[in-house]
């Protein structure tokens, strides 16, 4: 469904000199820095599969969509989307493909919702019973009609994200984008916004990329990951397979009154790395080899917690991981 | 044509927006009026102080055809330029909101005609008819259009509205075509001074084509501009008799295939350098 071969990306920016001098000087003289946004990614993603495509900021996760898309030409290599490369056949693609950015709204701004989607069905030329039939469903999963006839711009976040994804899904694309769909959501948006991707996949056979920087959405919809850092991927394979590498990583962060001493404190175990930062102590562990009740009970008994917060390992820690141990892994490589 | 039914929203919405502005048109009345009022007492002066007096013609132009003339072209002026392709086009670039019509089966360009289709039928219905009826009282008034020849002026002016949906559709094209320079450059207010600069300037709506030097004004009747303003008018003036007419019309006809060629080469040359503001 989508082949990318060796994609690459380079952004030139103009550098610009500093002060009124500088600006002037920039007049005359052009200076270019290369800025390698995506550099050589390759992947195949078949038809119904949900792959979270992630890494931190500026990795080029944005970039690389942009150009499955069809929004940017790449620099070189190339995209096929069902075997069409779409920045060169832009009208035919789009009606294979949906486009949510998290951050834009696609939608017209001053106008009611159900207008909004009147335009993307003559724009997609959907019939009067699929627009019928798609949007019975999409309000289902979506709980859309309830705001159906309010103008974009009055709705919240977490309303405008779910009208933004039932507009992708006018037209049932083969192919669905989704770039960071829970960004600044609440729990239970996102939790309905999860759901409804999973029906939509269930029921059409979407294919699904989605970048986020949510973990939990990754584990609650994602077969497989493919991990960009720094316009290269790192990682391409399922999930669980980094879970295993990684294990079930959670942090403990505790704070501690100022009394305690934390580096007098007897360890729990080998398996629990700590580290302190003025008067918070932060445990982090594997929870599926170091129990998690026994840990809390630990850190109120020796340490006398005062507070504590439990947080799952997120996406900038995997990818810390993953570089260090290539790293490593290069490291032992050199040695031998 | 079913092809083309999904532009259709879009020369509603751009025939919507263009009542939204109906304070803007109104102000826009009241300025125009005293700027039409300076051309004719600045046409007064000149006649009265040439050779022959007020009676006399300049450049193939008698005062009454002058004051018709004047008059006319800002009407034209008014119905046929409501285009902001090239601030559409900087806005998209510059909010990068230009993805959003890149991921959709639909041609940017087929866009910005739908929307400066839609501006011009709003216009034209809305100002268009009273205004033409308006001044066609008065031509006859003045006793400029004998009524002997009415059957004659309405093949002129169906003439007239050829001429005006391609004019309105050149403006379009050139708008989009310095739009697209936006994508290399931020100096939109710029480009949008010198398009009107030029357009102003070449298509006579100034000054009648006619007043230029010799050289100089057969080049511009060639260029795409005299058909924007000035030839829409003197058809409607019924200045030109019919081969004339179809000759204009052509030259029109053949700049519009041209610059929309030209358009589309430009646009996709353009496309492969957007980098999307903010990610």
């Amino acid at each position: 469904m989508i082949e990318v071969q060796e994609l690459t990306k380079i952004f030139r920016k103009p550098v610009r000199g500093k002060g009124l001098i500088g600006m002037i000087a920039t007049l005359f003289s052009r200076k270019y820095t290369e800025i390698r946004a995506v550099d050589g990614v390759s992947f195949d993603i078949p038809e119904g599969e949900i792959v979270g495509y992630i890494g931190s900021n500026g990795a080029g996760k944005s970039t690389t969509i942009k150009m499955m898309c069809g929004i940017l030409t790449p620099t070189s290599g190339k995209v096929l989307i069902d075997g069409k490369e779409p920045y060169l056949k832009r009208r035919i693609v789009a009606k294979d493909i949906g486009v949510v950015f998290g951050q834009k709204t696609q939608l017209w701004w001053d106008i009611p919702l159900v207008e909004s989607f009147k335009v993307l069905k003559e724009v997609y030329q959907v019939s009067d019973s699929d627009y019928e039939e798609r949007i019975k469903f999409l309000s289902s999963v979506l709980g859309i009609d309830e705001f159906m006839s309010q103008p974009v711009r009055t709705l919240s976040l977490g309303q405008r994200m779910r009208a933004d994804l039932a507009a992708s899904m006018l037209h049932n694309p083969k192919i669905l984008f989704l770039d960071e769909p829970t960004i600044g959501m609440d729990v239970l948006v996102k939790d309905k916004i999860r759901t409804a991707i999973h029906a939509l996949n269930a029921k059409y056979h979407t294919t699904v990329v989605l970048t986020t920087h949510d973990m939990a959405d990754i584990e609650n919809l994602c077969s497989r990951i493919i991990m960009i850092e720094k316009g290269k991927i790192i990682y391409d394979g399922p999930l669980g397979d980094i879970k295993r590498r990684f294990g079930n990583i959670k942090t403990l962060t505790l704070t501690i009154p100022p009394n305690i001493d934390p580096n007098e404190v007897e360890p729990f175990s080998n398996d629990i790395i700590m580290s302190v930062d003025e008067d918070k102590v932060i445990l982090s562990f594997d929870a599926d080899k170091v129990n998690l009740e026994h840990v809390v009970q630990y850190a109120f008994s020796k340490y006398r917690a005062i507070d504590m917060k439990i947080a799952d390992i997120s996406i900038e820690d995997v990818v810390k991981k993953i570089l260090s141990q290539q790293e490593e892994e290069h490291a032992k490589a050199k040695k031998i | 044509m079913r092809r083309l039914r999904k532009y259709k929203p879009f020369v509603r919405a751009s025939a919507i927006d263009m009542m939204a502005y109906r304070f803007n048109i109104i102000t826009w009345a009241i300025v125009t009026v005293f700027e039409v009022a300076c051309l004719i007492f600045l046409w007064l002066a000149v006649y009265q102080s040439s050779e022959g007096g007020i009676d006399s013609s300049i450049n193939g132009f008698t005062y009454k055809e002058m004051i018709v003339y004047v008059v006319l072209t800002t009407i034209f002026g008014f119905i046929t330029f409501n285009d902001d392709t090239l601030w559409f086009i900087n806005r998209d670039i510059r909010q990068g909101t230009i993805g959003n019509f890149l991921i959709k089966p639909i041609s940017y360009r087929g866009k910005f005609i739908a929307s400066n289709i839609g501006a011009f039928l709003m216009m034209s219905i809305v100002f268009g008819i009273p205004l033409y009826a308006a001044g066609l009282g008065v031509l006859i008034g003045i006793g400029y259009l004998p009524v002997a020849s009415v059957w004659d002026f309405i093949a002129h002016f169906a003439l007239f509205l050829v001429a005006s949906v391609l004019a309105c559709l050149l403006n379009g094209v050139i708008s989009y075509i310095f739009g697209i320079l936006c994508f290399y450059t931020s100096a939109a207010w710029g480009l949008n001074a010198l398009k009107t600069t030029v357009i102003s300037f070449l298509s006579g709506t100034l000054l009648p084509i006619a007043f230029f030097p010799n050289v100089f004004r057969e080049i511009v009747a060639y260029m795409p501009f005299a058909g924007m303003s000035q030839n829409p008018v003197l058809i409607l003036m019924m200045k030109y008799d019919y081969l004339e007419c179809c000759k204009v019309i052509l030259i029109s006809l053949a700049w519009l295939v041209l610059l929309e060629l030209f358009a589309k080469l430009l646009f996709s040359r353009a496309i492969k350098v957007v980098t999307v503001q903010g990610g």
